[in-house]
């Protein structure tokens, strides 16, 4: 996965506990901050652009709110997202049942995936070989 | 030894943001937003709390000074007392040691926090550069702040200062005002402004450099805010006393 | 929240901006600092406490500095002095640039303009600036007032003798009036029966009146040096000082100038026989006039030499 990261570092964003939500940030600054750096995007333009992405999952309410005040899957779906905010992004989601204890079913991140299609050039999940099965799909990459 | 690479550390460190200041990189929206905030918590928030200590510390001193050269026939120095003393070297001491408990702390804590949660580790992973987006906008706030609440303690000082000299000395606003010119250099005002700015410069980025030495534990963050402090009390020791050399020298 | 966060930083920034520019403004703009500045050049064979940013004054107020030094090839000193336009007119053509070195206090270059009416000063123009050392001016001043106060000591002395003598002038002319009180005690206008030369006698009322005229103006002096003395230099003016004894010199003067004031009061209230007192009278009369006379050149040259009229109080800087 390192190599992978290496290889992809411009544009790949990366879904995982070690890359965690910035605590003192609320949801729609975490997310907004990656376009307004690199893309010096407007504060307003780019609070618009996240509250949009937060509506296709539904999460509008949680835009004020701050990392630890988020639930185990509004904490993996504004990582998500973030992670599909680079531009042409490769989203690398690595081991995402640590984010995601409760094993929801591979039905979830494909409506996650699905949700910000438009976004995103390419996903990759990595995870162990015994984990395959939750996922729907079984060409998942192998770390 | 130790000592010695520390402050070569610390100077290192300096000189990195200095450069970053001036790096048109550092000027974006994500950076200034994060300007915006610090200075929000650094400035506006204390106001109330800053002004009060003006008033009070204002009056104070104003009227203790003020009647020890009135006993001492000594009232040719008012201009002098207030434009060499009060305006130059309170003011900016008092409020230097207000923002260093106040927001060194805080910018101390916040990033050993971020150090320890991995937090930092983010911003690399995103390409968000720590110097252009953390440091310099943090920095910039608190050299900005130190000269704009000096000015605010200055001002509202004098304007105690002339209630007082008014009951104590039966001073006129145009005669209180003519002494005041009169002891005012654009030097010193220079000197001031500068202090300032040093001020503020080194008791954010000291803070910044002292969270940054914390570890993966916890237990790191007190260490390195009780570290960061104890640097940035010395380090306004020393520009007080290099303002000082510079001014009367 | 972010937006009022934004607004409450931009309202904070601008006010205390607004408010930090217009007090530098203010104060700079008092300082001249916007203000046309002229540069004039003085020369001086020596650059001794001369210093870059020394003031120039003019009757005690600052209206420029020195803003640079310079040894050029002949050995001769150049100072620059900068002028704010707004004091320009000080700057003419008959202006006298000294150097003053006060007792106390840094030293500053002085300008002494006679006639401000006067074409201003080139600035093409290099004036010399001269010297000014306050100790060795004064007691430079005062040498010639001390030598004219021991020559009216002398005739101070004079008189003093005849006040003392039995036999002299004054006291012939009590006893003789002592006499007449008893004869004429009932009169009016006895000075004119005792005398009987009303010439003579408006020569005495004249000579009373310059007395008492002379007496204040002295007395007024040496109140403004008792007023410098309180100030100044204990070596110049100490209880050996210079000042000093010519205060005391003064007071002596004013003492005996007192007697002789009190006997000529005397005599115009008693009655004499005419043909003698006029002649001791006459006597009197001559030597007392030759005193007011000197008295009245001591009194213009101490206000020709200490400029009391123009400085009423010597300050120190």
């Amino acid at each position: 996965m390192q190599a992978f990261l290496t290889d992809h570092r411009l544009n790949v964003g990366l879904v995982s506990p070690e890359v965690p939500l910035i605590s003192n940030l609320p949801v729609w600054s975490n997310i907004a901050l990656i376009r307004q750096y690199h893309e010096n995007l407007p504060g307003e333009k780019s609070r618009a652009l996240v509250i949009d992405l937060l509506e296709r999952f539904g999460m509008t309410s949680i835009a004020e709110k701050r990392n630890p005040f988020l639930t185990e899957e509004e904490r993996f779906c504004v990582m998500f997202i973030r992670a599909a905010t680079i531009r042409d992004a490769i989203v690398c989601l690595d081991r995402p049942f640590r984010l995601l204890p409760a094993r929801p079913g591979g039905r979830f991140f494909t409506e996650a995936l699905q949700k910000i299609d438009d976004l995103i050039a390419e996903v990759h999940i990595f995870d162990y070989s015994r984990e395959k099965e939750p996922y729907e799909t079984n060409d998942g990459a192998e770390n | 030894m130790r000592t010695t690479s520390s402050l070569l550390g610390t100077l290192a460190f300096a000189a990195g943001v200095f450069l970053s200041i001036f790096d048109r990189r550092t000027y974006n929206s994500a950076s200034r937003t994060v300007f915006i905030h610090q200075f929000y918590f650094t400035s506006v928030q204390i106001l109330p709390l800053f002004l009060s200590v003006a008033a009070v510390f204002g009056s104070l001193i104003n009227g203790m000074a003020f009647q020890v050269i009135k006993n001492l026939g000594l009232t040719d120095y008012l201009g002098r007392l207030l434009m060499g003393f009060v305006v130059t070297e309170l003011a900016p001491f008092v409020t230097v040691l207000l923002l260093a408990l106040r927001s060194s702390a805080a910018i101390n804590a916040e990033i050993a926090v971020m150090k320890v949660n991995r937090e930092l580790d983010t911003l690399e992973h995103f390409r968000i550069d720590l110097l252009h987006y953390l440091f310099v906008p943090r920095i910039l706030s608190g050299m900005l702040s130190m000269i704009f609440l000096t000015s605010v303690f200055a001002l509202v000082v004098l304007s105690v200062g002339l209630i007082v000299s008014g009951l104590i000395f039966g001073t006129g606003v145009d005669a209180y005002f003519d002494t005041l010119l009169n002891a005012a250099d654009i030097f010193d005002i220079i000197v001031l402004l500068i202090k300032c700015a040093t001020f503020g410069f080194f008791i954010t980025m000291i803070p910044i450099g002292f969270g940054l030495r914390a570890t993966r534990e916890l237990t790191s963050i007190p260490v390195s805010v009780l570290n960061g402090m104890v640097t940035v009390f010395l380090a306004i020791i020393i520009i007080e006393v290099l303002s000082s050399i510079i001014r009367f020298i | 929240m972010a937006r009022r966060i934004e607004f409450k930083v931009g309202l904070f920034i601008t006010i205390v901006t607004i408010l930090i520019l217009a007090s530098i403004t203010y104060v700079a703009y008092r300082k001249d600092v916007f203000s046309i500045v002229h540069t004039y050049t003085l020369s001086s064979k020596t650059g001794e406490n001369l210093t870059v940013g020394m003031p120039v004054a003019v009757w005690g107020f600052t209206i420029g500095k020195v803003s640079s030094l310079e040894l050029n090839d002949q050995g001769i000193v150049l100072i620059q002095i900068k002028i704010p336009e707004r004091h320009i007119r000080m700057i003419r053509a008959n202006s006298k640039f000294i150097l003053d070195k006060p007792l106390i206090g840094i030293p500053r270059i002085v300008v002494q303009t006679s006639d401000l009416g006067d074409r201003p000063l080139s600035p093409q123009a290099i004036p010399e600036l001269t010297e000014s050392n306050d100790i060795n001016e004064i007691i430079k001043r005062a040498q010639p007032i001390i030598e004219k106060a021991d020559r009216i000591m002398a005739n101070i002395e004079g008189i003093t003798a005849k006040l003392d003598d039995p036999e002299g002038d004054v006291n012939r002319i009590l006893r003789e009036t002592e006499t007449l009180i008893a004869r004429f005690s009932k009169r009016d206008s006895l000075l004119e029966i005792a005398i009987g030369d009303p010439e003579s006698i408006k020569a005495i009322h004249e000579s009373l009146r310059k007395i008492k005229e002379i007496t204040a103006r002295v007395d007024g002096i040496l109140q403004r040096i008792d007023a410098m003395a309180g100030k100044t230099d204990e070596e110049l003016y100490g209880p050996d000082g210079v000042l000093p004894q010519f205060r005391n010199i003064l007071r002596d003067l004013l003492m005996k100038l007192a007697k002789i004031d009190t006997t000529f009061d005397n005599i115009n209230q008693v009655s004499a026989e005419a043909v003698d007192s006029t002649k001791n009278l006459k006597g009197l009369r001559n030597e007392l006039d030759e005193t007011i006379m000197t008295i009245r050149n001591l009194a213009d040259e101490i206000d020709r030499k200490i400029p009391f009229k123009t400085q009423p109080e010597i300050k120190l800087p």
